[in-house]
């Protein structure tokens, strides 16, 4: 009963979402609705691995190679971006293997170490490989709007990509969670050794979530790098922006679970975003400070995210509502 | 030739000071069994506060180490207290978060207070070198290694004589029996923290001399003392030496013949390839490795 609500309540949001464009011609509205979509789905393609319980600390790398590899073909090749989906959905996969090889004997705090060492690997390979990436300069995207080229005149056609985006991703982090692959990374997260004496391929399940992640990554980060047109190596490969900032979504909204990512990312994109505005200016680095305040408090006082505070409330409410006591769905 | 040992022996000298570092992780790791993602922000801490005493008072770096110490190793000692100690009991993920995020906290704040400029030490000695078989040794850096090699031996002779050392050992070994024993787990794990911290912050001390110190210089000491501590096993002081100068070596052969850029890559190369093949490092037991996964 309250899923249905719940589906009745979703849909109406994102036909509201739909007609915001209509009403709102300031650009800065949409450029933090597109910010909040892309963040979304980022956040949502981080929370892959953590369905099994690997923190990633390192989603610019692939985030990274997915924007180069659109950016490269583009510039240089003169290959459609629209094509250059799969090329940039391909290579951030192939980075995710070279980050799987310490995944399979590890788990934990190692695991999250190698990717932010992968990410640093990447951000010291484009800066130093000049002739494919250009070098610290960074690869501009030629202003010539059509659709073949994914430019355009306004920010309109971004915003319903993002959202599509941002839906499609959340979607299909939902079918993971509740496939045969999201029941085995959940067994992976609450206990490895169990899952295995089970007959849980615990390695193969993390190799596989970390492939879709890496891929989704990948893919979103090309179609960022097309909305704001410039690509250098210290934002797109940096550790505040496209690694820990999904991270920090992820564990605010609550790690592991699918609306956790979602609730985090519209939470936080506009908080960090004003942060930037006007602490930032006040004072470099302001904004960050508060964010690690953030982090540690939430992990000490609602380490399930702010899943975890609106779980029970939901249960109780369809408890009320059923007659007998409902088979519950774990929030998770 | 020349130019080979050259690179070796300026590798060698900047291996004492990581292993230095990563004795600090490492004996961190052990006792508490935590993984302090702002371990390299120690290093940036101490490298601050000790140039900051040369810039007001005019201290010489090393002479500082006497004020940097103390102040460190109550640094550590309350960080244990107030961050770590009420996360103990939670799972891996949130400890990587509490420190991922005072980490994140530590950076920002010198940001904010220290701006972002590289800043060094001048001192007479600091371009000062000593020619031995035509190769050249910078002063700054022999000392260094010196300083990193006296408390290293320190450091073992004190875990293994006395009786706090023994004590640490045996929490390393296994912590509830250690209580069983009636050895105060909390206190030792009070105490370790700070003595992790402090040797940390010698490394610091000796590195001010000869390196610049900016916000965010944390991280890479970070990434190299994880390395370290990986390739030479978690709760061995000697593999740690060992991998510390093979690390530092590693990083000056690289540096020179391959590019200075990409020494990074290739302690990421190392890292991986000993996960895969020696999990347990190269002299480690496997002691305090089930947290990690390596079991």
């Amino acid at each position: 009963m309250i899923t249905k609500k719940l589906y009745v309540i979703g849909a109406f949001v994102f036909l509201l979402l739909l007609l915001i464009p209509l009403f709102f011609e300031s650009t800065f509205v949409l450029h933090m609705y597109t910010l909040i979509f892309f963040y979304t789905a980022l956040t949502a393609a981080w929370n892959i691995p953590a369905f099994g319980g690997q923190l990633s600390l390192g989603h610019a790398s692939f985030f990274g190679i997915g924007a180069y590899a659109g950016a490269i073909l583009y510039v240089k090749y003169g290959v459609s971006p629209w094509i250059g989906i799969a090329a940039a959905g391909a290579f951030a996969m192939l980075g995710g293997m070279v980050l799987s090889l310490p995944l399979i004997r590890l788990k934990g705090p190692f695991f999250t170490l190698a990717s932010i060492a992968f990410a640093e690997v990447l951000r010291m390979i484009a800066i130093d490989w000049r002739s494919l990436t250009n070098g610290s300069v960074g690869i501009n995207i030629p202003f010539k709007p059509a659709l073949m080229n994914l430019t355009f005149q306004s920010g309109k056609p971004f915003y319903y990509i993002s959202l599509t985006l941002a839906v499609v991703v959340v979607y299909l982090t939902y079918r993971i969670r509740y496939s045969a692959l999201g029941f085995h990374l959940r067994a992976a997260a609450s206990d490895d050794e169990a899952a295995k004496a089970l007959g849980v391929n615990t390695s193969l399940a993390h190799f596989v979530a970390l492939m879709w992640s890496s891929a989704i990554t990948g893919v979103l980060g090309l179609f960022y790098v097309f909305y704001i047109y410039v690509l250098e190596p210290q934002t797109i490969f940096s550790l505040d922006l496209f690694s820990l900032q999904p991270a920090l979504n992820g564990i605010i909204g609550g790690m592991g679970t699918v609306w956790g990512p979602v609730i985090g990312a519209v939470l936080m994109t506009p908080l960090g975003e004003f942060l930037r505005f006007y602490l930032g200016t006040i004072q470099q680095g302001l904004n960050y400070v508060v964010y690690g305040l953030v982090l540690v408090a939430t992990v000490r006082f609602i380490p399930g995210g702010i899943v975890s505070l609106l779980a029970p409330m939901m249960k109780r409410k369809s408890a009320e509502k059923a007659a007998k006591p409902a088979i519950e769905k774990e929030a998770r | 030739m020349d130019l080979y040992a050259q690179v070796l022996v300026s590798g060698l000298l900047l291996g004492g000071v990581y292993a230095l570092i990563s004795i600090g992780l490492n004996l961190i790791f052990g006792v508490v069994r935590i993984i302090n993602f702002a371990h390299g922000e120690m290093v940036m801490l101490s490298m601050y506060l000790t140039f900051w005493l040369n810039y007001f008072f005019g201290l010489d770096p090393y002479l500082s180490a006497l004020i940097v110490l103390p102040v460190m190793f109550a640094f550590g000692f309350l960080f244990q207290l107030f961050v770590v100690q009420p996360i103990l009991s939670t799972s891996a993920t949130m400890k990587i978060f509490t420190t991922v995020g005072i980490s994140l906290l530590l950076q920002n704040l010198a940001l904010i207070m220290w701006k972002g400029d590289f800043r060094s030490v001048q001192t007479s000695y600091s371009m000062s070198s000593i020619e031995v078989f035509e190769i050249i040794i910078s002063v700054p850096r022999l000392v260094a290694f010196g300083a990193a090699l006296a408390s290293i031996i320190f450091l073992y002779c004190f875990l293994k004589y006395t009786y706090m050392g023994k004590a640490l050992r045996a929490i390393v070994e296994d912590h509830s029996v250690a209580r069983l024993m009636g050895v105060s787990v909390e206190k030792h794990y009070l105490f370790a923290f700070g003595l992790g911290t402090m040797f940390t912050a010698l490394g610091g001390v000796l590195l001010v001399p000869f390196s610049s110190v900016f916000p965010t210089v944390g991280i890479t000491y970070t990434l190299v003392a994880f390395v370290v501590v990986v390739l030479g096993g978690l709760g061995s002081m000697s593999g740690t030496f060992l991998a510390g100068l093979f690390i530092g070596v590693v990083e000056s052969f690289g540096g020179t013949f391959v590019s200075p850029a990409l020494k990074e890559a290739i302690y990421f190369a190392i890292f991986i390839l000993v996960l895969l093949v020696r999990p347990q490092g190269l002299f480690g037991q496997g002691k305090g490795t089930e947290e990690v996964g390596l079991k």
